[in-house]
């Protein structure tokens, strides 16, 4: 129960969406206006959840009998999804009448999403992860098939739904080894008495298949399979959606549960993200290289982008948590930039995501292509753009924990995936245009566009103002 | 060997049997009934475990109301065309069971022989008095109240998306 | 104090030049303006610098190393970076040279650019270079050096490819562009790492206090070896060094002055600025030295020879440029630091005015850049045949002009701490480019004219480009007598070496101390290998003036070396076999095509059942390939188990 009324106040920005969602579906039912009405209702509760969200992140609490925590760090992660899906939202609103028919389900479903996701980055109760998990993924699934006309976003869905069901079998079964081993689900309780649980096998275990569900989340390299095809087949501001505040909060998740370990207690799982992180950098980068389609490409990109995260996870001091955040918050804006530039070059039916459609970019939109250039090299982790503070901070916390090697692995992977960011920037300045067809330049997703390159340089120029709310936070 | 660990045997392969039955079968209608003995071994095992609120509403919920529609469905539709799903391709099967069956072993073992130490908390009385309806009641209502309107929202998610995805026909 | 506080105006007038002309150029359409804003940005900065230099002299040696602060950059777990400026000698001398050289090169793209429809995003672009290698040099930690070296990366490879649309060589410029800035990133690789060597060693990146502590730490040799390694990595990345020198040659394909400013005079010596920063590392790694040196010596030699067979005018100077760029560093490898860095400003000089030059006379023959179809130009453009004669003069090291000083510097040091040997190959090297460079001057301006007279009328070009031309000629005479060897000069005559001193005094405490010789060796030495550039012009002169046939029977009789040569010992394609295609290869043909999609589907293409379209879609999606993506997560988790087994 709550203590007082002040509980539901401190729990402002989950509920913001909440009732939004309640609202949406109402205003879906009963008026046809709906599609002028949605979009901005949803920007309009993201901004809102998301500046309450930090003008509160100093009120760190946690409610509701150790349920759900708010301020601090959740307070971070949700600004992050909520700026973020407010972008996904305003590239979506003219994206969504070239990709198909209309559907007021879309704002509806991202907002539970984005629900689902505050829930995972806040929650103190192992419970409240699989609710979090279940609501986002559950949203997903369906994002990425919303279009019932489209033969590949049909079998991407499908494909993301099985395979998703399958890691979320293992995360169950963690769950309930994790249960049987200590007789509770609070997460502060296993934080406290990590070492000594951590001597139990049926809860390294039961850690274990948690682990591997949440691996899938994230995109790492063996568990990466669905990654491809499902970036490439669904809507691409779905994708952008996926790929970015998605992964987010996988690993918002992973740290809580990790909390231990990030304060100190010896890692015992540090082999087997080390293993993870190398084989995503490796495979991700290499792999991307021989990619053409641009979404497929990014797939691959946000393979090896997890890896370089999961360095943070293996290192797992204090340093290497303010990283992660930092590099999921840079990631996120370069990644929804990028997306949002491909959709609005994209042409109807999937088509025009090829490098050979941005060809000769530079002549048709400078505007466009700069931008893109920038994200290319923002992910491409060159300075003084915010992707290199992330990998350089993660590669700082690696060494700190001596973990060179796997730093080592890391900017040399980095290295190799710069060929194929560079290639994209070679098609949009350094080509004639191959194919000719005319871009529709949205406003709204422009002013998307632009609002990201201006985060991303912001972050890259002055990364300390980011920095410092992180580092304040966490500790 | 009390007469709890002979049920427990009997239910946990009889679940085991009808789920791998259910999943090679190729006239979903038999697929459909073997789902319903299924819920119905995972029910009696609920019931072992001093769960009776949740084995009653397995029973009630998903192999009444839930398996009920599913058979109507099936049988409103021709499903004998759509039995080719799944492409049938032996190595990858093999290799499937193959893999599964080693992930099997090593679970198991460590289980049982997994060291350094297995351990697990099991509190019959707790369990007793937890399963009791009055108990779910108090603890969904306060303890869990959060999750619980989460539960909410995922369902609301979960039927929204369904009709997306089933609607007949956009205009 | 004043004008030092200022030096951030140096980085921010360029930055404004590149956002007013980036922005608006497209708008403003007057070439005159757009040059304006874009010289003067770069003008004014130099200004700046020379007057912080003059105040720097005006003070005593030990407060002649001062830091701007601009704000805390990054502050985070230990780490604090301010992003500051250091304002010492040597990013002083650095600073000249980039702005001073640099505005004569902005002036002169100001008419050799004319007409050009890319010709805002041309200043642009060098606005934006400049502003980078101005925080290359001034940087006052490894973070803000960093920044510039990848923007300077990042410039280059913009003006690479500047001329998209034009063919270049077998393939495009935008190949080229791209080839330099994958090849440079390999060095970043290096140099990134030997930052983190150096914050773990040091728990620091600011200059001031890694090499304090690099001076008073006991730190294992291995660790300085590791960390100067890795630095040196980078080096041959931005410096064109072997292995990594190939891209420098292709990077011929950007405009004429970016080729002088980026590919000559600046952002190549950046290696041996960051070498020559970090004098301390290396002078704490003797093993590290002799790599340095040796890579210099081989680079220099194996880069002259290929020069002596190249027919583009550009590709002869690339790679001159590389084997000088070996001079520097055999120089810094020999600890002759301030050398090496008297070396970057006098090619700097002479280096820039042989492009431009080259530019002046590309530009009068309507894009030829074959020598072999120049011949005779002498009459057709006199200043730029004196101005090119002058600075012909001053890179092979004739006494008496800028080239000759810092070349004999380097030359005496290879010997009095190297050796014998290096100073041989250094001064085969200095015959070589005696020889290279006449062939092209003569090729150039003497002989017949071998060109179409129907198509081709050379002419001189306009003032705005001879008269930055006249001023590199001048500096490339005089600008040697600021560093006048000591056995002429006496023992505080080295102005330069003197200047520099205070930088390097904590290397140079390091290593061991020149060995004694004699005034007389140092003479004698210096005239064998003056002797021996002068008989090596006279013969290039002799066969291309004169006897050009010599020169064909030579190169028929040799026939295999002079392939070899003509196709630069065939690195590139030895790089394009050994790296290129098994990266490529094994991304496309093993990692993707095999791994990732036909064994994984069990010869089921997934990628091509997403484009299938049709009625009845629900049969045709793959969910066999779902199967096979689970059965890797089963393996992927069997894996992560018999870990777990193993493990505990």
């Amino acid at each position: 129960m709550p203590q007082n009324n002040y509980e539901y106040f401190l729990l402002m920005p989950q509920l913001i969406i909440a009732v939004g969602i309640v609202l949406s579906v109402l205003i879906e039912i009963t008026t046809k206006k709906s599609e002028q009405i949605l979009p901005w209702l949803s920007i309009a509760l993201f901004v809102a959840a998301a500046f309450d969200s930090v003008f509160n992140i100093n009120q760190n609490f946690v409610l509701f009998g150790g349920m759900i925590e708010v301020g601090g760090k959740p307070a971070i992660f949700n600004f992050i999804f909520n700026i973020g899906a407010a972008l996904v939202v305003l590239s979506s609103i003219d994206y969504l009448k070239k990709y198909g028919t209309y559907y007021g389900e879309y704002y509806i479903l991202v907002q539970s999403s984005v629900l689902g996701m505050m829930v995972m980055s806040g929650a103190k109760d192992i419970l409240m992860i699989f609710m979090g998990l279940e609501l986002m993924s559950i949203c997903f699934y369906v994002l990425a098939g919303i279009n019932r006309k489209k033969l590949s976003a049909n079998e991407a869905s499908m494909k993301y739904f099985l395979l998703g069901a399958f890691a979320t079998g293992f995360i169950v079964y963690g769950i309930a080894l994790i249960y049987g081993a200590t007789g509770t689900t609070s997460i502060q309780n296993l934080v406290e008495n990590f070492v000594t649980y951590s001597s139990n096998i049926i809860f390294v275990l039961g850690f274990v298949f948690f682990l591997i569900g949440f691996s899938f989340k994230i995109a790492a390299v063996p568990f990466h399979m669905w990654v491809p095809d499902v970036y490439q087949g669904s809507a691409t501001t779905v994708t952008s959606l996926m790929s970015t505040t998605g992964k987010a909060a996988a690993f918002s998740v992973l740290m809580i549960m990790l909390s231990a370990v990030f304060s100190g207690a010896s890692n015992v799982f540090r082999p087997y993200f080390a293993t993870i992180s190398a084989l995503s950098m490796l495979f991700g980068s290499i792999v991307a290289i021989s990619q053409t389609n641009l979404k497929r490409m990014l797939a691959y990109s946000s393979i090896s982008h997890a890896g370089y995260m999961a360095i943070g996870l293996a290192a797992g001091n204090l340093f290497s948590v303010a990283g992660i955040i930092f590099y999921l918050a840079a990631y996120a804006f370069m990644n929804i930039g990028a997306f949002t530039i491909i959709s609005i070059v994209e042409g109807e039916n999937d088509s025009k995501t090829d490098l050979n459609s941005f060809a000769g970019l530079n002549a048709k939109s400078p505007i466009l292509a700069a931008s893109m250039a920038l994200f290319m090299f923002a992910l491409a982790g060159i300075p003084p753009l915010a992707g290199f503070f992330g990998k350089y901070y993660v590669f700082i916390s690696a060494i700190q924990s001596n973990l060179t090697w796997l730093a080592i692995l890391g900017v040399l992977s980095s290295v190799i995936s710069v060929y194929f960011y560079i290639r994209v920037v070679v098609f949009m300045y350094f080509k004639g245009s191959v194919e000719d067809f005319e871009i529709q330049i949205s406003p709204y997703s422009l002013t998307a566009v632009i609002i990201t390159a201006l985060l991303i340089l912001v972050f890259g120029i002055l990364p300390d103002t980011l920095m410092n709310v992180i580092t304040s936070v966490i500790r | 060997m009390n007469i709890q660990i002979i049920l427990f045997i009997v239910l946990a392969s009889v679940a085991a049997v009808s789920s791998v039955v259910m999943i090679t079968r190729k006239n979903a209608v038999i697929s459909a009934v073997f789902l319903v003995l299924n819920f119905f071994a995972l029910a009696g095992l609920y019931l072992l475990l001093n769960a009776q609120f949740i084995a009653v509403v397995q029973i009630i919920v998903y192999a009444g109301a839930i398996m009920v529609l599913f058979l109507f469905v099936l049988m409103l539709l021709n499903t004998e065309t759509e039995h080719k799903l799944f492409v049938d391709k032996r190595a990858i099967k093999f290799f499937s069971i193959l893999v599964s069956a080693f992930v099997f072993v090593q679970v198991a073992y460590l289980i049982f022989f997994g060291h350094p130490s297995r351990t697990l908390t099991p509190d019959e009385a707790a369990s007793v008095k937890a399963g009791t309806i009055q108990a779910i009641g108090q603890q969904l209502y306060t303890n869990y109240i959060i999750p619980f309107e989460i539960a909410g929202f995922l369902l609301l998610a979960a039927t929204i998306g369904a009709l997306v995805l089933a609607k007949k026909k956009f205009e | 104090m004043v004008i030092i506080n200022l030096i951030y105006l140096t980085t921010l007038l360029p930055l404004a030049g590149f956002l007013i002309n980036g922005l608006f150029g497209r708008k403003i359409k007057n070439e005159k303006i757009i040059g304006i804003i874009g010289s003067a940005a770069v003008g004014i900065s130099f200004l700046i610098v020379l007057g912080a230099f003059i105040q720097t002299l005006g003070l005593p040696t030990e407060e002649r190393s001062n830091t701007v602060e601009l704000f805390s950059w990054l502050n985070v777990g230990g780490l604090h970076i301010k992003f500051a400026y250091l304002v010492d000698q040597l990013s002083l001398t650095m600073s000249l040279i980039v702005t001073g050289v640099g505005f004569l090169i902005h002036v002169y793209s100001i008419g050799y650019m004319h007409g050009d429809k890319g010709f805002w995003r041309f200043f642009a672009y060098l606005n934006l270079f400049i502003f980078a290698m101005m925080n290359l040099v001034l940087g006052d930690n490894f973070v803000v050096l960093f920044l510039g070296w990848e923007g300077v990366g990042l410039c280059s490879y913009l003006l690479i490819g500047f001329w998209y649309d034009r063919k270049f060589e077998k393939g495009t410029t935008s190949q080229a562009a791209k080839k330099a800035f994958v090849v440079n990133r390999i060095g970043d690789f290096g140099f990134l790492l030997g930052m983190f060597l150096i914050y773990m060693t040091f728990d620091s990146l600011n200059f001031k206090e890694v090499f304090s502590r690099a001076a008073s730490f006991p730190i294992a040799e291995s660790t300085f070896g590791l960390i100067a390694l890795f630095l040196f990595i980078g080096a041959t990345g931005k410096s064109a060094q072997i292995p990594l020198f190939v891209w420098l040659p292709d990077a011929m394909a950007g405009p004429t002055p970016v080729s002088a400013l980026i590919h000559a005079a600046t952002m190549v010596t950046a290696g041996v600025y960051m070498v020559s920063r970090a004098s301390i590392i290396f002078a704490s790694a003797p093993v590290v030295m002799t790599v340095v040196a040796v890579t210099g010596l081989l680079t220099a030699i194996m880069a002259a020879s290929i020069g002596l067979v190249q027919n583009d005018i550009k590709k002869v100077l690339a790679y001159s440029t590389v084997s000088q760029l070996g001079y520097m560093f055999l120089a810094a490898g020999v600890g002759a630091f301030s050398a090496s860095i008297f070396h970057v400003m006098t090619h700097a000089f002479f280096k820039a005015l042989l492009f431009l030059g080259a530019g002046s006379v590309i530009h009068g023959m309507h894009d030829e850049q074959n020598i072999q179809k120049y011949g005779g130009l002498k009459k057709y453009m006199p200043k730029t045949y004196i101005t090119f004669f002058i600075a012909t003069l001053a890179i092979t090291g004739v006494p008496g002009l800028s080239g000759f000083f810092s070349k004999d510097e380097i030359l005496w040091s290879a010997y009095a701490n190297g050796g014998f040997v290096f100073w041989l190959i250094g001064a085969i090297t200095a015959m070589l480019t005696a020889f290279y460079m006449f062939r092209l001057v003569s090729l150039t301006f003497y002989g017949k004219e071998r060109f179409d007279h129907h198509h081709i009328h050379p002419h001189e070009s306009p003032a705005l480009m001879t008269v930055p031309l006249m001023i590199l000629a001048f500096l490339s005479v005089v600008g040697g007598y600021v560093g006048i060897p000591k056995v002429f000069a006496g023992e505080h005559g080295n102005l330069f070496e003197g200047w520099l001193e205070p930088i390097y005094a904590p290397a140079q405490a390091k290593l061991a101390t020149f060995g004694s010789h004699t005034h007389l060796e140092e003479i004698l030495l210096m005239a064998v290998s003056v002797a021996a550039v002068l008989s090596a012009i006279y013969f290039s002169l002799h066969v291309y003036r004169k006897n050009p046939q010599i020169a064909e029977n030579v190169s028929n009789k040799f026939k295999g070396f002079y392939n070899l040569l003509l196709n630069k010992y065939f690195v590139d394609e030895a790089y394009e076999a050994a790296v290129v295609q098994p990266i490529q290869k094994g991304s496309e043909k093993f990692l993707w095509k095999i791994f990732d999609v036909k064994i994984i589907d069990g010869m089921v293409n997934g990628v091509a059942s997403l484009v299938e379209s049709g009625s009845g879609f629900i049969r045709k999606i793959q969910t066999g390939v779902t199967q096979s993506y689970a059965v890797v997560m089963m393996v992927g988790i069997a894996l992560a188990l018999l870990w777990l087994i193993l493990s505990l």
